[in-house]
């Protein structure tokens, strides 16, 4: 399965707008960056390593030479891009569950977009728009976004403790420990292989 | 308010009998028509969710539910038969990938019966006393000598660990077993908090009825896939059968090990694997010590959450009964949550042997696992898959739940602390297997009105 | 700026595939038997380009029609897309693909249209450059670290997790010791191979249930 890299899932979706709801889209999405409530939501589900959306005017599909013929189109097309974590079901349930409201303002420009409630006519929708990914790179396979912070906060954890250990008294060597196993025990799982696409 | 007509759905789906003796007849089935005349004489005595009276419960119980291939033999209709959702079609044999039925856990160590992949269908008897078990199951053996319908394979026999002469919840861990099984509307039982989803308000409420039924919609507002025509699939449901083996010494000889080094005693760190002391009292409730009043106490036994404890303090983050009901441990109001939930109605088998004395792995003892869902693919498996097998959701990476894990000898657990010495960070390392599957499948366990149907005949194909 | 997120940047790239019709198999088939046949791990061109996170290549054939009352329409060429996460800027980038890489970007970018080559760095920047397609919304979850850092933050947490479970309960005066010289061994530790190892993992398709 071409889309999978550990245990990351790459998606592609394309989507047609109406030119003059481009503007607006980009507008809701300038309005998201800037209040940040989706960048919060979107960290806190914890299941994507990068994503990002993309609006391809109908005449901006790049043209580098006059024997390529110029595109007529009438659409605009929205790509969006995933970088997950999970399966594609648990994905789609997951954003359809709690995120619909940003789902929604998103893709309500595009056309026929069902909206992302009930879940079972957009995973119909999206696996229409979907399309797959030829060839797919991770540098940490065996890493989900939620180990990767995890082991971020470890090793500040253990930069820090190991700055001021090494001065320490073997009295206060051994409560220094014990705080610090406190601090990082919640950020220990084990890494390794994803389980089965479903 | 959903009205459920408890006439038409069988007892086993609605409640938790409780009777403290079950054989479960793992049937291979006879040619369609015989087949059918024998679910016409079981329907005279199959048990419904009918309410029973203070001193008028049955001495047993009838219930019965038919794996994919059972239903290829009665000779359902072919597009009824495709519409059955895909998992059940392919049975739990073949979708050992996604379960992680490998191993240990593989088919080749599994009971004969299962692994030759041919029930066709599960006949159950509860019963309050073994005279009555043997009685019923007499009754049933007639009926399919009378009509040639179906021969056993395998009966299966279970029964509830004795303790004092008491019958007990207890497994054979030692852990005290039965809280938690998720309220749905339109159950009988009053709704217990700590059950059901969680609301905004911070209140428990019975989920939606079409988590655990078919027909009816679900926590998102849909129906969950069933198959045509409607009355085939409606009051009906699905039920996920395995047959857990616990390998008591293994477990014991691991406690006993580990016990030495961690500085909260034998009974805390039995109790950090699972999140409940030994005697069912949660961790969160009582991080200390058991507390019999809380287990005694309906309102209190499963009302708790882990708002307060996300760095599992009290009771670890990859505890057992976080990682199958993580209540509001996920954040966004339960809503990752609400659509994973399954209602168990397993019982152990076995002899039980107490603490202190000798046991072997070898020896037959466990518990047949059985769990009721609308859907096996987005509730038991997705939790067998993504919360038992995987650690993701919890935070711990490829961490397998400790007592259910299939660890080969290489499992990790974390347990979180404090710099309380009674209380520290902790961690197990080198998990051998505890429990080792032994079989199963998945069944499809119809309302009588769809065993009518498919008993004359007369599901419509379209 | 929308193709940037903190320290890292999202990277989009549409080039148009030539289409010949002199030819038994075409660019995008050929392109597409390129990437089914090149390693995806830590023997990737991506591994090579360090500071890459997550990277894709996708052939896009068409757009898609969602039915009535859509209209149906179609592209008149295909398109690659390059889809790329990565630390640091875009020239450096770029460069370094032009540089570092070359096998790899000839391979794939010589089936696109008025692709110049990786002789000249410059060029290369420009062209991409020119098939750059602006990032509305980019989110990134981490967006603070480097590759380098979070691979090194990756091996030192599982070293740790390893130490601390082997000196449980050892008294103080041991356990500093020993911690110390923990340090000095993760410092010197070779760091984690980017992209990993994939014959050491069981593809999915080929698990079973041994």
């Amino acid at each position: 399965m071409t889309n999978l890299n550990g245990k990351a899932y790459a998606m592609n979706a394309i989507t047609p707008m109406k030119p003059w709801k481009t503007p607006l889209l980009k507008l809701l999405f300038w309005i998201l960056g800037a209040v940040k409530p989706l960048q919060k939501d979107l960290k806190n589900l914890s299941f994507i390593h990068f994503a990002r959306w993309v609006c391809v005017g109908r005449n901006s599909f790049p043209r580098l030479s006059d024997e390529q013929p110029a595109e007529e189109l009438k659409y605009d097309y929205l790509i969006f891009f995933s970088n997950f974590n999970g399966t594609w079901n648990q994905y789609i349930d997951a954003f359809s569950a709690v995120l619909y409201h940003g789902l929604d303002a998103i893709w309500i420009w595009s056309e026929k977009y069902p909206g992302s409630r009930p879940v079972t006519e957009f995973k119909r929708y999206i696996s229409l728009v979907q399309f797959d990914t030829d060839y797919y790179y991770n540098v940490y396979p065996h890493s989900a976004t939620n180990d990767v912070k995890a082991a971020l906060r470890v090793q500040d954890a253990l930069a820090k403790f190991a700055r001021t250990s090494q001065s320490l008294s073997v009295g206060e060597f051994g409560r220094a420990w014990l705080e610090f196993q406190v601090t990082v025990a919640p950020d220990l799982g084990t890494t390794g292989i994803a389980p089965v696409g479903t | 308010m959903t009205k459920i007509d408890v006439s038409d759905i069988q007892g086993f789906a609605l409640k938790g009998y409780n009777f403290p003796h079950a054989r479960y007849l793992l049937l291979e089935l006879g040619e369609a028509p015989a087949a059918r005349a024998l679910l016409r004489k079981l329907l005279e005595v199959v048990t419904t969710g009918e309410r029973w009276e203070i001193n008028n419960k049955p001495m047993s119980t009838v219930n019965v539910a038919f794996t994919y291939k059972g239903l290829v033999r009665l000779g359902l209709p072919l597009a009824s038969l495709l519409s059955f959702p895909l998992e059940f079609q392919q049975g739990m044999l073949a979708r050992g990938d996604i379960l992680g039925d490998s191993g240990k856990n593989g088919p080749e160590h599994w009971d004969r019966v299962w692994r030759e992949d041919g029930v066709h269908a599960w006949l159950a008897v509860n019963a309050r006393s073994p005279e009555a078990l043997q009685e019923r199951t007499g009754d049933l053996l007639q009926m399919m000598t009378d009509t040639n319908g179906a021969r056993v394979l395998q009966p299966q026999d279970a029964c509830a660990i004795s303790i004092a002469g008491k019958f007990s919840t207890q497994e054979h861990f030692g852990y005290t077993d039965g809280f938690g099984n998720p309220d749905f509307k339109g159950a009988e039982r009053d709704c217990v908090p700590g059950q059901g989803k969680l609301t905004e308000t911070g209140t428990w409420e019975a989920l939606a009825t079409g988590e655990f039924l078919l027909g009816y919609a679900d926590e998102a507002g849909e129906l969950s896939m069933a198959p045509i025509p409607h009355l085939l699939g409606r009051n009906g449901t699905f039920m996920v059968y395995r047959k857990l083996h616990q390998n008591v010494a293994t477990f014991r000889a691991y406690l006993d090990e580990k016990q030495r080094q961690y500085g909260g005693g034998k009974e805390k760190l039995a109790a950090k694997f699972v999140g409940r002391w030994r005697d069912g009292t949660p961790l969160e409730l009582s991080p200390d010590q058991p507390d019999r009043t809380i287990v005694a106490d309906n309102e209190r036994n499963t009302n708790f959450t882990y708002g307060d404890d996300l760095s599992g303090t009290r009771c670890p983050v990859g505890a057992h009964i976080r990682r199958v009901h993580p209540r509001d441990a996920f954040g966004f109001h339960g809503g990752l949550v609400n659509r994973r939930r399954i209602m168990r109605r397993g019982l152990t088998y076995g002899e039980f042997v107490p603490e202190g004395q000798p046991v072997s792995d070898r020896d037959e003892r466990g518990i047949i696992f059985m769990a009721l869902n609308a859907s096996i693919f987005r509730q038991f498996e997705f939790v067998q898959q993504q919360w038992i097998e995987y650690g993701n959701d919890a935070h711990q990476g490829n961490d397998k739940d400790f007592l259910l894990g299939n660890h080969e000898g290489k499992g990790r657990f974390v347990i979180q602390g404090t710099t309380d010495p009674q209380n520290p960070p902790f961690i197990c390392g080198g998990l051998p297997n505890f429990v080792e599957l032994r079989g199963g499948d998945y069944f499809f366990m119809p309302s009588l009105t769809a065993l009518a149907m498919i008993a004359t005949n007369t599901v419509d194909p379209r | 700026m929308g193709n940037v997120s903190g320290g890292t940047y999202g990277l989009t790239i549409l080039s148009p595939i030539i289409e010949d019709d002199r030819l038994d198999i075409c660019h995008s088939m050929e392109l597409r038997w390129y990437l089914s046949q090149l390693p995806r791990d830590y023997r990737s061109p991506f591994a090579q380009l360090s500071s890459t996170y997550l990277a894709r290549l996708v052939v896009m054939d068409d757009v898609v029609f969602v039915g009535h009352p859509a209209c149906q329409e179609h592209l008149k060429s295909r398109y690659l897309i390059f889809e790329t996460n990565f630390d640091g800027d875009l020239d450096t980038y770029l460069r370094r693909m032009a540089t570092e890489t070359q096998e790899f970007v000839n391979a794939v970018w010589k089936h696109c249209v008025g692709f110049p080559g990786t002789a000249d760095p410059g060029a290369f920047i420009g062209y991409m450059k020119k098939c750059q397609i602006e990032t509305t919304f980019f989110f990134a979850d981490v967006n603070d670290r480097t590759v380098e850092a979070t691979l090194d933050a990756l091996k030192t947490q599982s070293a740790l997790a390893h130490f601390m479970e082997k000196h449980q309960g050892m008294p103080a005066a041991w356990l500093q010791r020993e911690f110390g010289e923990f340090l000095e061994k993760l410092r010197q530790a070779p760091a984690l191979r980017r992209g990993g190892e994939e014959s050491r993992d069981i593809p999915q398709e080929k698990r079973r249930h041994d």
